[in-house]
């Protein structure tokens, strides 16, 4: 399982058009197209390239659509999403398989890196205004319609589902506080700010709507 | 905060990173110390990506995935961004070489502008020697100039004294004396009249230079008419030697005198006479 990739070997091979990976003895890319998450980060700590392009594969539209929802910006987004992929590539072991799924962890890395981007580039009042402004919009991000991503697992896609019926479910002033705090950076303080509703009824909005999708999660598994 | 737990509130918050800033430190102080709420927060972090999860998946730029695989090493530019990189390195290499290039070039003008500073230097050197020649020369020729005007001078002189000598030698030369009036008392003059020179000189000592303005004149008489023979002036020690040409077209000659003149000569006598001689016995 320890392969190791050799830049300089001969041994070429193309998987896609573009990309040339160097082939480990014993393996194939189709090969780990089929591996858990969690086995193709086991892959990636022993510096597989074909299991860090088959994650690459899995989840880069989800990688570049969260970072391109906090920072509303392809060009930013695009950066911030290499960056998530060079950082997995390079330390796979902040990943501890025990503590989660994948692909929360893969989520919760992406929102952080956009959003330390989005506050180091002082644009919280960018994402601010767009959030209030098109409601609509941002319920359509979060509440998209229940087509299947195809490239995903049937259990990526089998949570998809699940997720957006929760959110689907929840009320909007809940789902829109909480979406302002996780996309958006914004502590509650913050958010009573921009929409002038008080303190005590943003934290109710969260609080309440964590819950309600804590349990629509726990309900529908 | 260390010593009570992470509620499940303050685990919500954190995990949708809406929990105030001032709170944060603690909460992670006490994650690290609580297996327990560390598991709680944990949870709520995986309710929190639920909404990143949530969203329609959306594709990447393309060339993304080969930029990241390029970046972390595992996989080879694009011929053509391999192609660009080169060419970009190659411009990069070409750069250089044109700076050292003009680098050296232009150490290599100063060194030419330094040699031929100096070389300017030397040439304004040889100039200036060559001009102080030169001027020692123009001195050094005009000297012999004048020194040859001299001589001339002095040839001229002693030609004329030979001339005078020989006139008195001559038989054919005649000799008349001159009066003095009172305005040359003491002088004493001797007018030669020489045919065979066509010349005439007027000899004279103890002449008192004329002051300046002024000059001697010679004059002869002709039928009752005074024509002037021209002008002269005696030496610092009163000698006076005056010789022309005969005059022509004038049959025959009473008398000479000399006066004194305004400078230049006047165009008929007006000044006082200082000598008189007869020149009725001279031969024509």
């Amino acid at each position: 399982m320890a392969w190791r990739s050799n830049p300089d070997s001969p041994a070429f091979r193309t998987i896609t058009g573009q990309v040339e990976l160097v082939l480990p003895v014993g393996g194939t890319y189709e090969d780990r197209a089929a591996w858990t998450d969690e086995a193709l980060m086991a892959a990636i700590v022993a510096q597989d390239p074909f299991a860090f392009a088959a994650l690459y594969d899995r989840y880069a539209d989800l990688v570049y659509a969260t970072t391109l929802r906090v920072l509303a910006d392809a060009q930013l987004a695009e950066d911030a999403t290499q960056d998530v992929f060079v950082r997995l590539w390079r330390r796979p072991h902040t990943f501890i398989a025990e503590r989660g799924r994948f692909i929360s962890w893969l989520m919760s890395v992406s929102r952080n890196r956009a959003v330390d981007e989005l506050r180091s580039r002082g644009r919280r009042r960018r994402r601010e205004g767009p959030g209030l402004e098109a409601p609509d919009e941002q319920a359509s991000l979060l509440i998209p319609d229940e087509r299947e991503d195809p490239q995903h697992s049937v259990e990526v896609r089998e949570e998809q589902v699940l997720v957006r019926r929760a959110l689907r479910d929840l009320p909007a002033e809940q789902r829109l506080a909480l979406e302002m705090a996780y996309f958006g950076g914004l502590t509650q303080l913050e958010i009573s700010v921009t929409l002038c509703e008080p303190l005590g009824t943003i934290k109710t909005r969260v609080r309440l709507g964590m819950q309600k999708l804590r349990r629509a999660l726990e309900d529908q598994r | 905060m260390e010593s009570t737990h992470i509620t499940q509130d303050q685990a919500d918050e954190y995990a949708i990173g809406s929990l105030d800033p001032e709170a944060e430190p603690i909460v992670l102080y006490h994650m690290g110390i609580c297996s327990e709420c560390r598991s709680r927060v944990q949870a709520a972090e995986r309710v929190a990506a639920a909404l990143a999860l949530g969203l329609r998946g959306h594709k990447p730029p393309r060339g993304l995935k080969q930029r990241i695989l390029v970046n972390v090493g595992i996989a080879r530019p694009h011929p053509l961004m391999r192609a660009f990189r080169w060419s970009r390195a190659v411009a990069g290499i070409a750069a250089v070489f044109v700076a050292v290039a003009a680098f050296t070039g232009m150490l290599s003008v100063r060194g030419q502008i330094h040699s031929l500073r100096d070389q300017n230097a030397h040439l304004s050197t040889q100039v200036e020697d060559a001009l102080s020649t030169r001027v020692e020369l123009v001195a050094q020729a005009q000297r012999l100039t004048d020194e040859e005007n001299a001589s001339q001078e002095l040839r001229q002189t002693a030609k004329a004294f030979q001339d005078l000598t020989l006139a008195f030698l001559s038989p054919e030369s005649s000799v008349a004396d001159v009066i003095s009036k009172e305005e040359a008392a003491g002088a004493q003059g001797r007018l030669v009249w020489d045919p065979d020179q066509s010349k005439l000189w007027f000899v004279a000592r103890g002449l008192t230079p004329r002051k300046v303005g002024e000059t001697y004149q010679i004059w002869v008489n002709s039928g009752g008419k005074w024509y002037s023979l021209g002008t002269f002036n005696s030496d610092a020690s009163g000698f006076a030697r005056y010789d022309t040409v005969l005059p022509q077209g004038l049959k025959t000659y009473e008398s000479a005198v000399v006066t004194i003149e305004r400078a230049g000569g006047a165009p008929e006598r007006s000044g006082p006479s200082l000598f008189v001689a007869d020149l009725s016995a001279i031969r024509k």
